[in-house]
């Protein structure tokens, strides 16, 4: 067999091998939260609550997000109530020698 | 015009002083060898210490990097101040770019390469051949891949399974690169380890060329019963590799314009299921069980790479996670980089097969952008209508992770201001991570 030959057995056999790895795991990955909630609904049933329908279990994650989110700023930026009043007021104040620029500056020695 | 005098004005100058450097030398060789050497050594010592002082000198000059240099060490210093440059410039790649065009510029520092000084890459007991040593074993690409799996989220492909199969499709650039170096003359080894440069993944590329193209193993004998060695092409494969990598922002959008079309570009995904933390822990385990049975050859990497990412969904062993996507992965990068730029000596690295491979790279990164696109087309025609794929996201199964990830997001939002793709995007990038490895197992399996 030729180099050539053999590299195309080769590219043909490790192509369908990494293809097929790939689709045995997206088969794991597809029924494996399936059967997840069996485990879970079986759990629940002895327990006597109510089982969830099917359908209802997965959530997406933009919900996943805003429930966080709801939960973060409830938990982590909680505050106390504002008097809803704005408080910037400009204040005129008279001059004062005491905030004068002019007396801070230290004067220059005299010999 | 400043800058472009500047330049000049250095070449001159180095000019001149290579030329007089390279004087310098060719006067002292005739004294280096045979009696009239120990004439001229022994000179001083019978009075005339001021020849003595000029042959010290001269012996210093032939031995500074102006009396050794070569074009090709010029032109590679200028590749690696390339490299600097696109990393501090444009920020492409700069965690890989900065230490590779460093390691450049060290490489190809000339020196006399047989005064013994035990500082080059390929001198037994230099600092540089020790550290090289774990890019020759394959050390490093496995200690990287903890690193990535440790930082690897892999929720977006648990939530959505099917993108998995992206991340295998685009594998098809591996091996049609694979058939096209061996059509041009490469031994089936060497053609295995320039193939994976389509993985778009470094780490596995190292960690092949490392094993089948590392210049030790032999790959026959001549007619006197000679052995004949596989080609060392660990350096031109990893700088071909890297440099894809930081240039898939530009390879892959004219792709991805070609094989689209608008009403394809403007698919939007469903988006993708909260994942719960078991299934997140099985990931790891099923993955590792899964592929490593069917490719063994892939277990230094996938291994790893599952290891990583069960520290870090476990939840018990936080700090082992911390440390493998931080301070590990951060230092094995530096070697890594630093080595693999040093590699790149111009009399190890300018040759017509690091050309050949630079184009077989471009080619393999082209070819696996495309199948992943058409992948992904392709799955369109059996999916519902709310189950479609956005086809831009089978780029993103090439791997170099997170980069095409980005570029399908920065195309999708081109068609579509409102239309985020980057979580469905990492689905097949990270698969595509699994896929490269899983054929770099492959491919070791049936040439290793």
């Amino acid at each position: 067999m030729s180099d050539l030959e053999y590299g195309l057995l080769i590219s043909a056999v490790g192509y369908c091998v990494t293809l097929l790895t790939l689709a045995l795991l997206h088969f794991a990955f597809r029924y494996l939260p399936k059967l997840l909630q069996l485990q879970l609904r079986a759990r629940m049933r002895k327990m006597g609550q109510a089982v969830l329908p099917g359908e209802h279990l997965p959530i997406t994650g933009d919900v996943s997000a805003a429930i966080a989110t709801a939960l973060y700023l409830h938990l982590n930026e909680a505050h106390d109530d504002e008097p809803v009043k704005l408080t910037i007021k400009k204040i005129s104040k008279s001059y004062s020698p005491w905030s004068s620029k002019i007396f801070g500056l230290s004067r220059p020695l005299r010999r | 015009m400043k800058k472009l005098a500047a330049f000049i004005a250095v070449i001159v100058l180095l000019s001149v002083l290579h030329s007089t450097f390279l004087v310098a030398n060719r006067q002292q060789v005739p004294t280096a060898s045979g009696p009239q050497t120990m004439q001229v050594q022994d000179a001083p010592a019978s009075g005339d210490s001021d020849k003595g002082a000029v042959e010290a000198v001269r012996k210093f000059l032939s031995f500074t990097g102006f009396a050794n240099v070569k074009a090709g060490n010029m032109l590679m210093i200028a590749v690696g101040l390339l490299f600097i440059f696109l990393a501090v410039k444009y920020e492409y790649e700069p965690l890989l770019l900065i230490p590779i065009g460093t390691g450049i510029l060290l490489g190809n520092i000339p020196f006399q390469s047989d005064a013994g000084l035990m500082i080059g890459i390929y001198e037994s007991g230099s600092v540089l051949n020790y550290l090289y040593f774990g890019v020759i074993k394959g050390i490093y690409p496995p200690l990287i891949f903890l690193g990535i799996g440790a930082m690897t989220d892999f929720s977006s492909l648990i939530s959505n399974p099917r993108l998995m199969l992206l991340g295998a499709a685009a594998q098809i650039g591996i091996f049609t690169t694979f058939i096209g170096a061996l059509l041009l003359g490469f031994h089936p080894a060497e053609a295995g380890a320039i193939g994976i440069i389509g993985g778009a993944d470094g780490p596995t590329a190292i960690f092949l060329s490392s094993r089948l193209a590392n210049g030790l193993n032999v790959i026959g004998q001549t007619i006197n019963g000679d052995p004949i060695y596989v080609k060392n092409l660990i350096g031109p494969i990893a700088i071909a590799a890297y440099s894809y990598m930081a240039l898939v922002p530009v390879i892959q959008p004219p792709i991805m314009r070609l094989l689209t079309t608008k009403k394809e570009r403007l698919i939007r995904m469903k988006p993708p299921r909260a994942v719960g933390r078991t299934e997140k822990i099985l990931f790891p385990i099923v993955g590792l069980l899964l592929t490593t049975f069917i490719s063994p050859s892939a277990l230094p990497l996938l291994g790893m790479l599952f290891f990583g990412n069960l520290l870090k969904e476990s939840g018990v062993t936080k700090r082992l996670a911390e440390t493998s996507r931080t301070a590990l992965i951060d230092i094995v990068t530096i070697i890594l980089g630093l080595t693999v730029g040093a590699s790149t000596q111009a009399d190890v690295f300018l040759t017509p097969q690091s050309i050949m491979i630079f184009a077989l790279g471009a080619f393999a990164f082209a070819v696996s952008t495309a199948g992943g696109i058409l992948f992904a087309k392709v799955m369109n025609l059996f999916l519902k209508q709310e189950d479609r794929i956005n086809p831009l996201i089978g780029a993103a199964g090439v791997s170099a992770v997170p980069d095409s990830a980005r570029v399908a997001q920065v195309m999708g939002l081109k068609a579509d201001p409102n239309n985020h793709l980057l979580m469905h995007a990492m689905a097949p990038n990270v698969a595509g991570v699994i896929g490269s490895a899983v054929a770099a197992g492959l491919l070791l399996s049936f040439l290793g």
